[in-house]
């Protein structure tokens, strides 16, 4: 079980720092938009049924998942999978190679937005957000596009790239400290500054005139929406998201827990701060603000998008409020703070595996990423204009999700969930729960494990297949883009379907070259390999064939 | 634009709240419980 790897510091350590990879711009930008259209107050009960059912389960499967790989002295699923099928099965790694994309088609393009807010809570803090405010609201729209454009510039510099410099050298300082000294020490400063800004924006729009007009837009219910699917699904989906289901985050954090650390409350616990910051940070400040200050309505909400609400409507809004320089300090500093915490989150993946696999020292593991991120980040840069962070939202950010979720639910379940061991009272459990109840401070209620076996991969296979069928397959297929639709591109004119079909082929590249990485990390006689051999030695239980040939 | 915030709408919210605040203070009263 000892092996050199790090653990976290605490218990509120390890919880702040999953709640703060959790609590981001979804929590205080999407999901009021998903609940006001989509039956206002209503929306929240399949919200609630979908947390019960879909996102609590799926974040104990997750934590379980990473406690496995933590005993083997790995974060990532390349090579937990490897662990679980057995070596045998060689495709086990590659298909762990799925847990992997997404923290790094994400990582491209979040850490320029994490910049936009950090430019934003300094224009905030000088006081020049608030003059651009006093010229209307269609000022702060030009300077926010002039701003991510990169049309605002000091001498020959854009603005923006001295920002996102900025923004990526702290995250990768952070992250260089390691996971106690720097993403849990970050988590704990910021986390409750969070929630205090939070609170703070929450009283004074709860105090605004009038705010019941702006609470009814977003909590009056409308029950007929009740007997939409889409609701229900919505609904699903914001559960997913909000909760860094799916992102590989969970199963890296989770394994630098600490032997026999409690699993099953740490969960439970940063799932309810991060529904704290969205049902009731989320759904006071946003919708009801933006319907009252600024005369919107949902229609026109929904259509701005989070960057739009985030970064034009809420600064106007609050610019026009009395101390509206604070207030709009509050709200960027508030998102600047979510921001930090979700990217640490989001690039700690990929330094697990390039530690842990490939065996790097942090600096080095540090160093690579930090190039690969940085070469990424360009494509975002440059490219936004042209739909690449659209595209790696796509896939990175919401498809690859779900389908990794799925895995995750299906391997609980029906691979570590049909090894029956012994637990420490010496009653007989299967692996994969006594894992998970393994040194609880709250035991997994009974009732719980149906809906995880059985209940929550239905979900996630029901929400894959209708998401596909749905809103994915013109997306997969990119019908949704006119045939003469142009975009520009460092200059230069193209094609839109070229253009998106050549940066899908560069995604693809991606996944090629990290497939090759874990074989090269997993080849017969590497590092990896030797590493797995002496994890599995002294694992207490476990189901792998490599176990049972040595124990017997 | 115009609606009143309803009796329903005010329920739905404060019953939402309660909810997710119960569920904080039953989860970090037991983390900072002593053992």
């Amino acid at each position: 079980m000892q092996n050199n790897r790090e653990n976290w510091g605490s218990k509120i350590g390890v919880i702040l720092a999953v709640a703060g990879s959790a609590v981001g711009l979804g929590n205080f930008l999407r999901f009021p938009v998903q609940a006001a259209t989509n039956g206002g107050g209503a929306f929240i009960i399949p919200y609630l049924i979908a947390f019960l059912l879909l996102g609590i389960p799926l974040a104990w499967m997750e934590w379980t998942l990473g406690r496995y790989a933590g005993r083997q002295g790995y974060g990532t699923a390349p090579s937990t999978l490897h662990i679980i099928f057995g070596k045998k099965k060689r495709w086990a790694k590659h298909l762990g190679s799925i847990g992997l994309l997404p923290p790094i088609f994400i990582v491209f393009y979040y850490v320029f937005i994490q910049s936009w807010i950090l430019a934003f809570a300094y224009y905030s803090l000088t006081g020049k957000l608030m003059e651009v405010t006093a010229q209307g609201s269609a000022a702060v729209t030009q300077f926010f596009g002039d701003f991510i454009m990169l049309k605002t510039c000091v001498g020959p510099i854009p603005v923006a790239i001295l920002f996102f410099l900025i923004t990526f050298a702290c995250n990768m300082v952070v992250l260089a400290f390691g996971v106690r000294k720097g993403i849990e020490r970050v988590n704990k400063i910021c986390m409750p500054i969070l929630l205090i800004l939070g609170i703070i924006l929450v009283v004074r729009v709860l105090t605004l005139p009038n705010i019941g007009k702006g609470l009814a837009f977003m909590w009056n219910p409308n029950f007929s929406e009740l007997a939409n699917p889409k609701v229900w699904m919505a609904a699903a989906g914001q559960v997913f998201f909000t909760m860094s289901l799916g992102m590989g985050i969970i199963w890296c954090y989770a394994s630098y827990l600490k032997p026999k650390e409690d699993l099953v409350l740490s969960s439970l616990t940063a799932s309810a701060t991060n529904g704290f910051a969205e049902i009731i940070i989320g759904g006071t400040v946003v919708i009801p603000i933006a319907v009252i200050i600024a005369g919107a309505n949902i229609e026109e909400c929904a259509k701005l998008g989070t960057f739009g609400l985030g970064f034009q409507t809420m600064p106007y809004v609050f610019g026009t409020l009395p101390l509206g320089g604070v207030l709009q300090t509050v709200w960027f500093a508030l998102l600047f703070f979510a921001g930090i915490t979700s990217a640490i989150s989001i690039i700690q993946p990929l330094i697990s595996f390039c530690e842990d696999d490939l065996k790097f020292s942090r600096r080095k593991s540090v160093t690579t990423i930090s190039t690969i991120t940085f070469i990424g980040g360009l494509t975002a840069i440059f490219g936004l204009a042209a739909g690449t962070v659209d595209e790696l939202d796509f896939w990175g950010g919401t498809f690859l999700l779900v389908v990794f979720g799925a895995i995750q639910a299906l391997v609980f379940s029906f691979i570590l969930g049909r090894q029956k061991v012994k637990t420490d009272d010496g009653s007989e459990d299967n692996e994969a729960f006594a894992l998970m109840n393994e040194g609880s401070q709250l035991k997994l209620p009974r009732f719980f494990r149906p809906i995880i076996q059985y209940v929550c991969p239905a979900y996630l296979i029901i929400l894959l297949v209708s998401f596909t069928l749905t809103d994915g397959l013109p997306l997969i297929t990119l019908s949704n883009i006119p045939a003469d639709a142009k975009v520009t591109f460092l200059g230069s004119e193209f094609s839109q379907l070229y253009f998106t079909w050549g940066f899908r082929g560069f995604l693809l590249l991606l996944v090629v070259l990290l497939n090759v990485a874990i074989a090269y990390a997993w080849r017969k006689g590497g590092t990896a390999e030797r590493g797995r051999s002496s994890g599995i030695q002294k694992m207490p239980i476990g189901n792998s064939d490599e176990t049972t040939t040595k124990e017997a | 634009m115009d609606a009143e915030f309803t009796t329903g709408g005010l329920v739905f919210m404060l019953t939402s709240w309660a909810a997710i605040i119960g569920l904080c203070a039953f989860c970090f009263a037991k983390v900072f419980k002593k053992k």
